[in-house]
């Protein structure tokens, strides 16, 4: 590719062949849009506008299966009453919490896995195995197996403890450290998530870009900060959209691991949606819930997407 | 890209570093797996055994004997996979598609259509079960492999088409429009310049999309009642009692799960994508 | 299966059903949801036998997974979408209120006759009240489960100590056996104090044995001074030394594996442990006993009643076969089938003594006090919501973040909000 990319392009032909990119939103290339964007318009028309639909509309009913009330339109009631709701606040919390602690913490254990892997390794499947693994393990039985690791008796965490010296510690019977158990998983679960995109995007850099930055006497720490961190950051936006979402979703762990206690402290605000929609079959609310939580995350995509236009 | 990646990425040199560095890789990320790999050789009695033991006194593959006979695991294994595999081959062609009219065409709403993409995967899926459910049933596709194969596409495609759309703003356009010279159509020029270019983008996204789909639960056990289609997620529980929860047991079926995926996608990325980076660039 | 082949089939099974429902107009399909964990096998053999009697009538099994909170993801999804494809699931014992105010199951009161009650009385009386609601009989037992108190024959015998009939008791006995055994892995007593659904039963034993109830007739009717009690026990255990400290992480299989290994005196658990105790892999085999659960001082044993109901779905195009059926199914006949055949435990008190269960499992004779004593949890539509509330104050009680008094406060507090 470094090589390629020095090649210029042949300039008989090149008036008629720039001519098309650099038009503006000529006709043929207005139907080639559409005609690429029609499959997954199809796919996302199909399978997720009727189902956000009903979602929406169902927010804005009293519809609790287990009232014996028939559903009514309730306008703005359900938002209404999440404001007195200290259920909702409490999860809301949490999960924002979890979104701040674990989204950084993913970023910054997943870029240092990258930059590791991306190290010529002679054999490279164990690296690139060990990158996989984590994504790979089923997201429910992972939060078994860390709870398990975290089991005050038969887990591995206080064995390696006791075994240093120190005293055990009881995880799960203490707010901050069952949440800083959870913390950790997530981290663990999905720093693997932002290391596969991230090291995609450094097996694109084109070498000719560090030789001649060597040249130029730049050292390894300013070639990281001016090659490599500006060249990965499309990728590392695009990962860290997807993870912030995927955090102000975080269910399973807290709920495999904790079942959000002790209490409700470690209870997240997909549980809470999960807790309303199912057990309590109170629909209406839970999908007012699910609503806030979409607009608490195109809040964050905004700010993404902004990042992403700021590169020009 | 380039598989032998520039030395000039590492603040280390030296082989003992970088065997330190692997190792610690390799440790995080194979520790869990390795426990479930031990666990499944020990009997529950060893579990409760105090203090803990880490390899299996006496290793026993009764727990594999069960996995295969209790449940049929192997039919498990195969649903899972031919969802996961044509949903990811449906997922990538799709985003690939969008990824290159949001990557290359002058879009005026380009930022509203990203965002209309991300906001699918801003709702919790729990909320949209019931009409998923209802669509499918229309559809008549409950209990079929299509029933999660759609669904799962969708739920991949936000985060390979961005992927892809960042991996495809990264490729100059005089390479593209040289093979058009050469007499490539466009749609020819992206999957024989563009996309091989950006091979370890659509890797990493097909890796992605596989993943969601293998790990997937709770749409594969609403849609697919039918025992012969249940997928691995699914499967696994099954070996669960009401309150029984057989570790060992689990353990080997997860085993049996996550073996076959990763050997298949490590040698995916040894060969195929190799292949198609190198011959990318000779392209 | 390839995408164009199930279109194939698809279309295939399309045809086949319309001329199908043509030929067989006078057949009646009856799909049954069953979970994979009840032995459906033994199951089909009883929906055999009511092919046999009736012909006209076709049973098909659809099994669900094996937790009570996989069916009912499964199962709500279902209903909600208001599909006809059920006739007739079981439920956990905790459901049938809830199913019934959400209008997903009919009552049996029209083919039960003008009294439902008198017919609701052969059962254990704690069922004929889970299945009951505003008199109607919405869904009927197919077969029970209980609480027990397990303990180490062995040991008890050791050290010359009777099986507990009140708590006090029972503390007295595990300090005396474990000073006496001085083995450090050796718990005197093991109960769930995780969030789980097994917590609730853990506050309720107390509570229910000081003879208070938490709803009555619907409404409310929590004794504040008898929850702060019932925290006050559990948690005295863990101060004592009774209980693990760490037992806010224990679910209702940590209970079952620690005991199963040798390291529990007594365990509170539901029947299934008993089997386990029993089988090739354990360590306390033939050591275990069974008893009722102990009593408050001044009080009556009382235990939490479990097991599975069959309801009748709303959404069924043949209701009224599918109430036969389930009659059938809730019969004294079957019961004492899948006893001898599924070691179910039967919701008729005399079945336990039965000469032909007995013989089968004789272990029931014993269940049979237990199951006597096993009182409902409280039987509303919102059940779920109250549940939540007593499971997360026992977990946090246990762990040590709240005093008995705050979470008993609470939890009257956000009872109250729940069933007004």
């Amino acid at each position: 590719m470094a090589t390629a990319s020095e090649t210029s392009v042949v300039p008989t032909h090149n008036e008629s062949a720039t001519k098309w990119w650099t038009r503006f939103l000529d006709p043929s290339e207005r139907t080639l849009a559409v005609l690429l964007l029609a499959p997954a318009a199809l796919l996302l028309a199909l399978i997720i506008v009727y189902p956000v639909c009903r979602l929406v509309w169902t927010s804005f009913q009293n519809l609790s299966l287990t009232s014996g009330v028939p559903a009514e339109f309730a306008g703005l009631e359900n938002y209404r009453l999440m404001l007195d709701d200290p259920v909702f606040w409490e999860t809301t919390w949490n999960t924002v919490l979890i979104t701040l602690i674990t989204v950084p913490g993913a970023l910054f254990v997943g870029l240092a896995m990258a930059l590791m892997a991306n190290l010529p390794f002679k054999t490279k499947w164990p690296v690139r195995l060990s990158l996989l693994i984590p994504w790979a393990l089923p997201l429910s039985f992972a939060g078994l197996i860390f709870a398990w690791f975290f089991h005050s008796e038969y887990g591995v965490v206080n064995d390696v403890l006791r075994r240093l010296g120190f005293e055990g510690v009881i995880w799960f019977n203490s707010a901050n450290w069952a949440f800083a158990a959870i913390c950790l998983t997530i981290i663990w679960k999905t720093s693997s998530f932002m290391a596969l995109i991230i090291l995609a995007g450094l097996q694109t850099i084109p070498r000719s870009l560090y030789e001649a930055a060597e040249v130029d006497g730049a050292g390894r720490m300013r070639q990281f900060f001016e090659i490599t961190l500006p060249l990965l950051k499309p990728a590392i936006v695009v990962a860290l959209i997807f993870r912030t979402i995927t955090a102000l979703q975080t269910f399973d762990i807290p709920f495999t691991m904790t079942r959000g206690g002790p209490g409700t402290s470690t209870a997240t605000l997909a549980m809470y949606i999960h807790q309303n929609t199912v057990d309590f079959l109170d629909l209406g609310y839970g999908s007012a819930l699910a609503v806030v939580m979409f607009a608490l995350s195109m809040c964050v995509t905004a700010v993404y997407l902004r990042m992403i236009r700021a590169k020009g | 890209m380039n598989a032998e990646a520039p030395t000039q990425h590492s603040f280390l040199s030296g082989t003992p570093l970088r065997i330190l560095v692997g190792l610690i890789l390799v440790v995080n990320g194979m520790f869990p797996a390795l426990w479930i790999l031990f666990t499944s050789l020990k009997t529950e009695a060893e579990l409760t055994a105090k203090p803990i033991t880490w390899l299996p006194h006496a290793p026993t593959i009764a727990n594999y004997l069960r996995a295969f006979t209790d449940q049929p695991l192997l039919l498990f294994l195969f649903n899972s996979f031919m969802v996961a595999i044509l949903s990811t081959a449906l997922t990538l062609f799709i985003s690939v598609l969008a990824a290159y009219a949001l990557a290359r065409l002058q879009l005026r709403a380009r930022d509203l259509i990203l965002s209309a993409i991300i906001a699918v995967s801003t709702f919790p899926l729990v909320t949209l079960l019931v009409p998923l459910f209802e669509i499918m049933r229309a559809l008549n596709l409950l209990n079929t492999w299509v029933a999660l194969i759609l669904p799962y596409t969708v739920l991949s495609l936000p985060v390979c088409t961005l992927i892809l759309v960042s991996f495809f703003e990264g490729i100059p356009r005089d390479l593209e429009n040289s093979a058009m010279i050469d007499g490539c159509t466009r749609i020819g020029a992206l999957f024989k310049v563009v996309v091989p270019l950006s091979a370890p983008g659509v890797f990493t996204a097909g890796i992605l999309a596989f993943v969601n789909a293998w790990d997937e639960f709770l749409l594969a056990l609403s849609f697919n009642s039918n025992p012969m289609l249940r997928t691995l997620p699914v499967g696994i529980t099954l070996y669960q009692g009401e309150f029984a929860f057989p570790w060992p047991v689990i353990s080997a079926a997860l085993v049996v799960g996550i073996v076959p995926v990763a050997v298949l996608i490590v040698i995916f990325q040894e060969r195929v994508v190799s292949g198609l980076t190198s011959g990318g660039i000779k392209g | 299966m390839s995408l164009p082949k199930t279109l194939t089939w698809l279309l295939a099974g399309a045809a086949l059903s319309l001329t199908a429902s043509a030929a067989m107009a006078q057949q009646t399909n009856l799909r049954v949801f069953v979970s994979s964990q009840h032995r459906p096998d033994v199951w089909r053999k009883a929906f055999d036998m009511y092919e046999a009697k009736n012909p006209n009538v076709k049973v098909t099994i659809e099994t669900g997974g094996n937790t009570s909170e996989a069916q009912a993801q499964y199962l709500n999804t279902v209903m909600t979408a208001k599909d006809t494809s059920l006739d007739v699931m079981i439920l956990d014992v905790i459901r049938p209120a809830q199913y019934a105010a959400a209008g997903w199951t009919v009552p049996f009161n029209d083919v039960l006759g003008n009294n439902a009650e008198a017919a609701m009385k052969q059962y254990l009386p704690a069922y004929a009240e889970a299945n009951t609601v505003d008199g109607k009989v919405v869904a009927l037992p197919a077969f029970a489960d209980a609480m027990f108190l397990y303990y180490r024959k062995d040991l008890l015998e050791k050290h010359g100590v009777k099986p507990p009939t009140t708590w006090d008791e029972l503390t007295a006995a595990a300090k005396k056996v474990m000073d006496a055994e001085k083995d450090p892995n050796l718990q005197g007593l093991s109960f769930q104090g995780k969030a789980i659904e097994g917590a609730v039963c853990t506050f309720l034993l107390p509570y229910w044995s000081m003879g208070k109830n938490l709803v009555s007739n619907g409404k409310l009717s929590f004794d504040k001074d008898a929850a702060v009690k019932s925290f006050k026990l559990w948690k005295d255990f863990v101060d004592q030394g009774v209980a693990k400290k760490n037992i806010a992480e224990v679910a209702t299989d940590d209970t079952r594996k620690e005991f199963q290994a040798g390291n529990v005196l007594f365990a509170v658990n539901w029947s299934y442990a008993w089997g386990q105790f029993q089988g090739g892999e354990s360590a306390v085999k033939d050591k275990v006993g069974v008893v009722k659960l102990p009593a408050v001082a001044g009080g009556q044993p009382a235990s939490c009643l479990g097991g599975w109901e069959w309801g009748v779905s709303a959404y069924s195009n043949n209701k009224t076969e599918a109430q036969k059926f389930v009659q059938y199914l809730s019969s004294p006949e079957t019961s004492e089938f899948m006893a001898i055949n599924a070691a179910l435990l039967p919701a008729f008190a005399d079945k336990y003594t039965d000469p032909d269960v007995t013989k089968a499992v004789p272990w029931f004779a014993e269940a049979k006090p237990v199951v006597e004593t096993a009182k409902a949890r409280p039987v509303t539509p919102r059940y779920n919501e109250v549940s939540e509330i007593i499971r997360t104050s026992v977990n946090a009680v246990l762990a040590g973040t709240t005093t008995p008094e705050q979470a008993a406060d609470q939890m009257e507090g956000r009872l109250r909000r729940v069933l007004r």
